[in-house]
């Protein structure tokens, strides 16, 4: 009884919980008062003691002589246990949507105003290597500027301004509400060369880019549903694709089916499609509850006069 | 007889006017290229305005649900 009358006055006395008869007060070292035994060097000093969990552990010098915890309260000996500040257990985010140098494909990725897509890959041209992702997601649907900061991770992802800004966008391909499209693409530059890899996460290297074949096998990796696998259904569809600004025609379109499951979803947006050979086949851009939709790599290349790395 | 990539480029216009349609592509049913006809929803309503086949290449209707950028 008196074990447990000494901790709840503790706990009015350092942390702030009301008791009767006392007027509570906060330390500010004080994260928390337990019971339990006393160790000193793994030896059993004591069978009961108040635990006091503080942020940081001082020498009793440098502590005011206010602020130190007592000895012993109401004959109980105490014990100070150093342990930070306790928190929740947030969920660790997977490496695809975390800040990763060197950058590489895969990962999450946008223009400082869209929420998040995916790092397709590297492209280059005669002088300069590149990141490639879609319109929609490196130029938030055309209404992006040239010079514009991208984000790696994405705004959604916790990308900031101040620290997270893997590159400046150089071009892309408009998007046409009124024509018929055939690519959803877009570049950046990265501001140092060391700061991106041509890998792909769980993919590897690319080896170079082909035209895709119906049935065949393909995968993708990317921000939301990182490495998937699926089967190119059709290789030359026309469909009508639903943006924030209204829907758009576009042609000479892939059409892949998920193997056991999804193949893609929100976020995946920018992942390159790979062929069992390694060879860059598609620049995924959408999807419906059943599909997903990519552009023919071939053609992304051909739109932005650049070559996969 | 002319190619699946001709019939598609043939009707493809006309068919993404029709309600429900999203899509026209290529694919292959029982081992031989047909027509996809990609639409929103599995209902009467849609599916009895479309063909079964097209200048004789068969057509498969494919319940896609609405195509949207991720």
């Amino acid at each position: 009884m008196r074990v447990a009358e000494a901790r709840q006055v503790c706990e009015c006395l350092y942390l702030g919980v009301k008791l009767d008869g006392m007027t509570p007060a906060v330390h500010p070292n004080v994260v928390g008062v337990g019971l339990g035994q006393k160790l000193a060097r793994s030896q059993l000093v004591e069978d009961l003691c108040l635990r006091f969990y503080v942020k940081q552990k001082l020498h009793v010098l440098l502590v005011p002589e206010a602020e130190r915890i007592p000895v012993e309260v109401e004959g109980i000996p105490t014990d100070v246990i150093e342990s930070r500040e306790f928190s929740i257990w947030r969920p660790i985010p997977p490496v695809y949507q975390r800040k990763v140098r060197p950058a590489m494909g895969g990962l999450s990725v946008g223009h400082y105003s869209v929420t998040a897509g995916t790092l397709g890959c590297l492209v280059k041209d005669r002088r300069t290597r590149y990141i490639l992702s879609n319109n929609h997601v490196l130029a938030n649907e055309n209404r992006g500027s040239e010079g514009d900061p991208i984000l790696q991770p994405g705004r959604f992802d916790g990308g900031r301004l101040d620290r997270d800004v893997l590159a400046r966008l150089v071009t892309y391909v408009a998007l046409d509400p009124d024509g018929v499209n055939v690519v959803d693409s877009a570049l950046a530059e990265p501001h140092s060369p060391d700061d991106v890899t041509s890998d792909v996460l769980n993919i590897g290297r690319l080896k170079g880019t082909r035209e895709p074949q119906l049935g065949e096998s393909v995968r993708k990796s990317g921000r939301t549903t990182r490495l998937t696998k699926g089967v190119v259904e059709d290789a030359s569809a026309t469909l009508r694709v639903g943006y924030s600004g209204g829907s758009f025609v576009f042609t000479d379109q892939v059409v892949v089916r998920g193997a056991g499951g999804g193949f893609s979803s929100g976020g995946d947006s920018g992942a390159v499609i790979v062929g069992e050979d390694a060879k860059a086949l598609g620049l995924l851009f959408g999807g419906s509850p059943f599909f997903t939709v990519a552009n023919k790599m071939t053609n992304v290349e051909k739109a932005l006069d650049v070559a996969v790395v | 007889m002319v190619s699946v990539e001709e019939v598609k480029r043939r009707h493809e216009a006309s068919l993404l006017r029709t309600a429900g349609v999203v899509g026209v592509g290529i694919g292959q049913k029982d081992g031989k290229p047909c027509v996809r006809i990609y639409v929103t929803e599995d209902s009467p309503k849609v599916l009895a305005a479309l063909p079964l086949t097209l200048d004789d290449v068969p057509v498969e209707i494919v319940v896609s649900g609405p195509f949207k950028a991720r």
